[in-house]
């Protein structure tokens, strides 16, 4: 028997096809290069023409092939789709970068608006030109004219829609036209550019001249590269552990294959090459697949929008240097992963044998991987600084790596010495453990992938947890309060009450705290020292609004408060607002000595003044539902006429029905129809940071595509077995085996690798998560982040347990024991 | 002959897809008889097999066992039948690869609730009667063809069923192997009073049967039963 490794005899260099005496071409079994062009050719052509089956290994190793490539094509790209958002967005903004203080031809009043529409998020540029050439807003052909908008596409659908009813009343504007593709963000972006002759110098966001802020420079901070890279690694560890296991399937009908070739003549180091050619055709196609299929993806990146991403084709363009690694590596992988499973393999021409009693392996190189990894993690502990924006990343992947590949290929030993200890239980146990015994290694090294997605999961999961406090920002809003608040112009206090009123009719609106809003000056000269009058707010509404603002003992119609802030939230100190907020105190209802710029009293005119009563009474303050604090003096609608205040402004806070639908939208409609430039908020108790949030969105975006190759691997592993087994799966039955003790064998044949898997998981992921925390100094937050990738791992047991039933039962048909 | 046969079946038909397979089969076969069923390849033999044994269900006639119409039974019952009353040789033996030989051979008591150690002592004892006990530890890959087929006549005794189904015991194996495997099962199958059905297109393995009938172009003719 010629065992691997062993070098041929002269007589194993006769190739197959040969009929004559052996020609003086050099040794078959030779390493040259025409050799091996020679050799993967042919095994490429046995991929191809090898009959039905043949064709069918090739398509599934192609089809595996192919998928990683366009994930991993997918995956690269999501840095630079990310980054052309934000360049978008730049491109598109105002440039503010130049004062312009008074109208020219060219410049142009704006006013950024953003609105939701239930849960989608429309943002809108309000614009009036100042002169009769002002730069054409990006991506429109026109500027429009008054009353009109432009629209995106995806905002001119769901105008034109049923859905999109609600939202035509709130933008009052006529659609004039379509944002092309260099004013929008991405190709599913609700968008409208409007020219609102309402705009003037006191409601803008600002005067501009033309668009495009530079493009953003500015890195990602440290923390947050440090996640990309780490996500990097994550997801596409397990798309070259799915190429792996991809160009071995159908490794049983090659295995016929390559004992035919032995017969007529080949040596063993011939059969392995045609071996790895026949895997290079299948890799080869998979890579031209992948290209194709992420082509095709690419066009269709605009139809999708997960998590809020949306890009178009032209901005999913792959790292280079990932696309050119993927184009090289996968064939080689495929190629070197043949040869590296066949050194087990003993292919004889009379059929191939397969080391009866495995390797024992080794667990020392497994270790000496991980504590690699981890040796060149541990230096960089605390080198990452929250606020900074270096960060060695070389080392960090390549110790990330390092620890990743590790645990991966120490699960084929945890598998192996754990089943070896399993022995006793039902059939179905027996027959799963009893095969994961004799080959335990296409299992793990389907799981693996898992092993790497899930110590990943964890380990950014951890990372996730402890940046919580730094990226999310509590908001203070109190949305059990009030859902939704709103300030307007108001040119009256009558118009604010009729604000107020218009809102507590508005469909879906249970309660309402609304305030009619302006300030008291303390009359009298300026003293020493001082610029202004001394100033304070008033707020003029009943009881139960005024509750809202500051602490009250009790409360009726006709009561007046002074309330303190005490300094808090950096407001001024008590003894600033009782200058002029004091019980028994006068104050002016306007300001004795205006702005230059702003409308000045007549000469001679009185200054209206009104006295705080004796009886008001001092108060804390409280946060309102915005979770600000405010001071100054709350009024009772009988304490105070509120006509008589300046300039008043309406204030609203506003509680839903939740059994309304829609809710919501009627509130914002009421806000737009009482004055478009009014401010709505809903209100949020947290609120996440915007580039957290982006790199949090791409790393879910790639780590469930990620789950769903692992989930994909598995199930064609699975389903690969048991096509191969079709004639002892239908013996077993002819024997009387029970459909259900086959199932709970493949549930076993899943379930073991994978909680094995799973445990690798867990604590090598708990284990790196510390390691990257340490990194930046920061301490774990919480230790249970795992649970929720435990519980997607047995989901996906579930899943490739249930998927394979149905090739089960069919192959389990007597159709099997047929010979003819 | 006037006892009541133990399997029989009448007008059975069968066809996979346009091409019949069985046509108007009838068959008959006594307690501890053993019959071999022999015809050129495609003619159906393999098919009347897996009719009578119930692992296919003809698409018309009938076929009695013991008393009951196993065509009228459901497929968990037949299923049933299979683990207790019948027992099966494949060409190929058909053994399970990750198992040990004497794991195989317990493999059908198991199946039937069979603990474990009894099921595999009564395995070791069928193992040593077709004189492979000392393979018990090995897995089918590390042994003979003739080996594994005798490792899978002794599967097929070990639950004494009545009647042993026999498909083409000896396709794989050399003339002095399939010689002694037909002897061993012949023998065995006599002793424990079961009968057999054997498949076979070799006349001297048939020579081992009590009793031959032919099957062609998907008719059995079968005197015994005609009369």
């Amino acid at each position: 028997m010629t065992l691997p490794g062993e070098t041929s005899r002269p007589s194993d260099t006769r190739r197959p096809g040969d009929t004559g005496p052996a020609r003086d071409r050099g040794p078959a079994g030779g390493t040259s290069l025409a050799a091996w062009a020679r050799d993967l050719a042919l095994g490429a052509r046995f991929a191809v023409t090898g009959g039905r089956s043949g064709l069918l290994r090739t398509l599934l190793t192609a089809t595996g092939v192919g998928f990683g490539v366009a994930l991993l094509l997918v995956a690269s790209s999501l840095p630079n789709m990310l980054f052309q958002r934000e360049v978008r967005e730049s491109v598109r903004a105002v440039d503010g970068s130049e004062q312009v203080t008074s109208p020219r031809p060219d410049s142009f009043l704006h006013l950024g608006r953003t609105t939701v529409y239930r849960d989608d998020v429309i943002s809108g540029l309000l614009l009036r030109p100042e002169g009769d050439a002002p730069p054409v807003p990006p991506g429109a052909s026109a500027f429009p004219a008054v009353g009109e908008m432009l629209v995106s596409p995806a905002l001119r659908e769901l105008l034109d829609s049923p859905e999109g009813a609600l939202l035509r009343e709130r933008l009052p504007y006529q659609v004039a036209g379509t944002i092309g593709q260099a004013g929008l963000i991405g190709p599913a972006e609700l968008r409208y550019v409007a020219h609102a002759d309402f705009l003037d110098t006191e409601n803008l966001d600002g005067r501009g001249t033309r668009y495009g802020w530079s493009v953003p420079e500015e890195p990602l901070n440290a923390f947050l590269l440090l996640l990309v890279v780490v996500a990097c690694v994550v997801l596409l560890l397990p798309v070259l552990v799915f190429v792996a296991t991809a160009v071995r399937f159908g490794g049983e009908q090659r295995d016929r294959r390559l004992a035919a070739l032995r017969l007529v003549g080949a040596d063993i180091a011939m059969t392995r090459r045609v071996a790895a050619g026949e895997s290079l055709a299948g890799a080869l196609l998979g890579l031209l697949t992948g290209l194709g299929l992420f082509a095709v993806a690419r066009q269709f990146a605009g139809a999708f929008t997960i998590w809020d991403v949306n890009a178009y084709p032209s901005d999913v363009v792959p790292m280079p240097v990932l696309a050119a690694l993927a184009l090289v590596a996968v064939p080689v992988a495929s190629v070197v992963v043949t040869l590296f499973a066949l050194r087990g393999v003993a292919i004889e021409p009379l059929g191939v044998v397969r080391t009866s009693t495995p390797r024992r392996r080794r667990l020392w190189w497994r270790l000496l991987l991980l504590a690699a990894g981890v040796a060149l993690l541990v230096p960089l502990m605390g080198e990452v600084q929250v606020t900074g924006t270096s960060i060695d990343t070389v080392g960090v992947a390549a110790g990330t790596t390092l620890v990743l590949i590790g645990l991966t290929t120490l699960l084929p030993w945890l598998v192996e010495a754990c089943v070896k200890r399993l022995n006793t239980g039902p059939v179905s146990w027996q027959l799963a453990v009893r095969r994961l015994q004799l080959s335990s290694g296409t299992a793990a090294r389907a799981v693996s992938g898992i092993v790497v997605a899930a110590t990943g999961a964890i380990a950014l999961q951890m990372l996730f947890q402890a940046m919580e406090n730094d990226f999310t920002q509590l908001t203070g809003e109190d949305s059990s309060r009030a859902q939704i608040a709103i300030g307007a112009d108001a040119g009256t206090a009558a118009e604010a009450r009729g604000m107020i009123d218009r809102f507590e009719r508005t469909k879906g609106v249970s309660g309402v705290i609304g305030i009619v809003e302006s300030h008291v000056w303390r009359p009298g000269p300026l003293k020493e020292g001082e610029e202004f009058a001394p100033r304070a707010s008033i707020r003029v509404g009943d009881c139960a609004s005024l509750g809202e603002f500051a602490t009250l003992p009790s409360c009726v119609d006709g009561d007046v408060f002074v309330f303190l802030a005490h300094g808090a939230q950096g407001n001024p100190d008590d003894s600033w607002v009782t200058r002029t907020a004091r019980p028994g105190a006068t104050v002016a209802l306007r300001d004795p000595y205006p702005h230059p710029s702003e409308p000045q009293r007549p000469e001679g005119a009185p200054l209206p003044q009104w006295r705080i009563p004796a009886t008001a009474r001092v108060v804390d303050s409280r946060p309102d539902p915005t979770g600000m604090y405010e001071y100054g003096i709350l009024a009772t609608p009988s304490a105070i006429d509120a006509a008589r205040l300046d300039e008043p402004d309406a204030q609203a806070m506003v509680r839903l029905d939740p059994a309304v639908p829609d809710a919501a939208d009627h509130v914002r409609n009421t806000a737009e129809a009482i004055d478009p430039t009014s401010w709505v908020r809903t209100l949020k108790d947290t609120e996440r940071d915007a580039a957290y949030s982006s790199v949090r969105t791409g790393i879910l975006v790639g780590s469930t595509l990620t789950m769903l190759l692992v989930a994909a691997s598995l199930l064609v592993t699975t389903l690969e077995q048991l096509r191969e087994r079709k004639r002892l799966l239908s013996s077993l039955v002819a024997l009387g085996t029970r459909r259900s003790t086959l199932s709970w064998s493949v549930l076993w044949q899943t379930a073991v690798p994978i909680v094995l898997g799973l445990v690798l998981a867990v604590a090598g992921g708990l284990g790196l998560g510390v390691v990257l925390l340490n990194l930046g100094g920061q301490p774990v937050a919480d230790w249970w982040t795992f649970l929720p990738v435990v519980g997607i791992g047995l989901a996906l047991i579930a899943a490739v347990t249930l998927l394979s039933m149905p090739a089960l039962w069919r192959l389990m048909r007597a159709d099997g024991l047929r010979t003819e | 002959m006037t006892s009541t046969p133990l399997l029989g079946a009448t007008g059975l038909d069968k066809a996979y897809g346009p091409t019949p397979a069985l046509v108007g089969a009838s068959f008959s076969l006594r307690a501890g008889e053993v019959v071999a069923v022999m015809g050129p390849s495609g003619s159906g033999k393999s098919t009347l097999l897996h009719c009578l044994a119930g692992i296919v269900r003809p698409d018309a006639g009938t076929i009695t066992y013991d008393g009951r119409e196993l065509t009228a039974l459901s497929d968990t019952a037949r299923s049933a039948l299979r683990r207790t009353d019948f027992g099966f040789v494949f060409q190929f033996g058909q053994l399970v690869p990750e198992l040990t030989c004497v794991e195989n051979v317990a493999l059908p008591l198991r199946l039937n609730g069979e603990k474990r150690k009894a099921a595999e002592a009564r395995a070791v004892e069928w193992m040593a009667r077709l004189e492979v006990e000392d393979i018990a530890a090995k897995r089918p890959g590390e042994i003979s063809g003739g080996q594994g087929q005798r490792v899978a006549v002794a599967r097929a005794l070990v639950t004494a069923p009545r009647v042993i189904f026999a498909d083409e015991p000896t396709g794989a194996l050399d003339s002095l192997n399939g010689e002694r495997v037909m002897r061993l099962l012949t023998d065995a199958s006599r002793d424990t009073g079961a009968a057999v059905v054997l498949v076979t297109h070799e006349a001297r393995v048939a020579a081992y049967s009590d009793r031959e009938i032919v099957v062609r172009d998907g008719a059995v003719r079968d005197a015994e039963w005609a009369a």
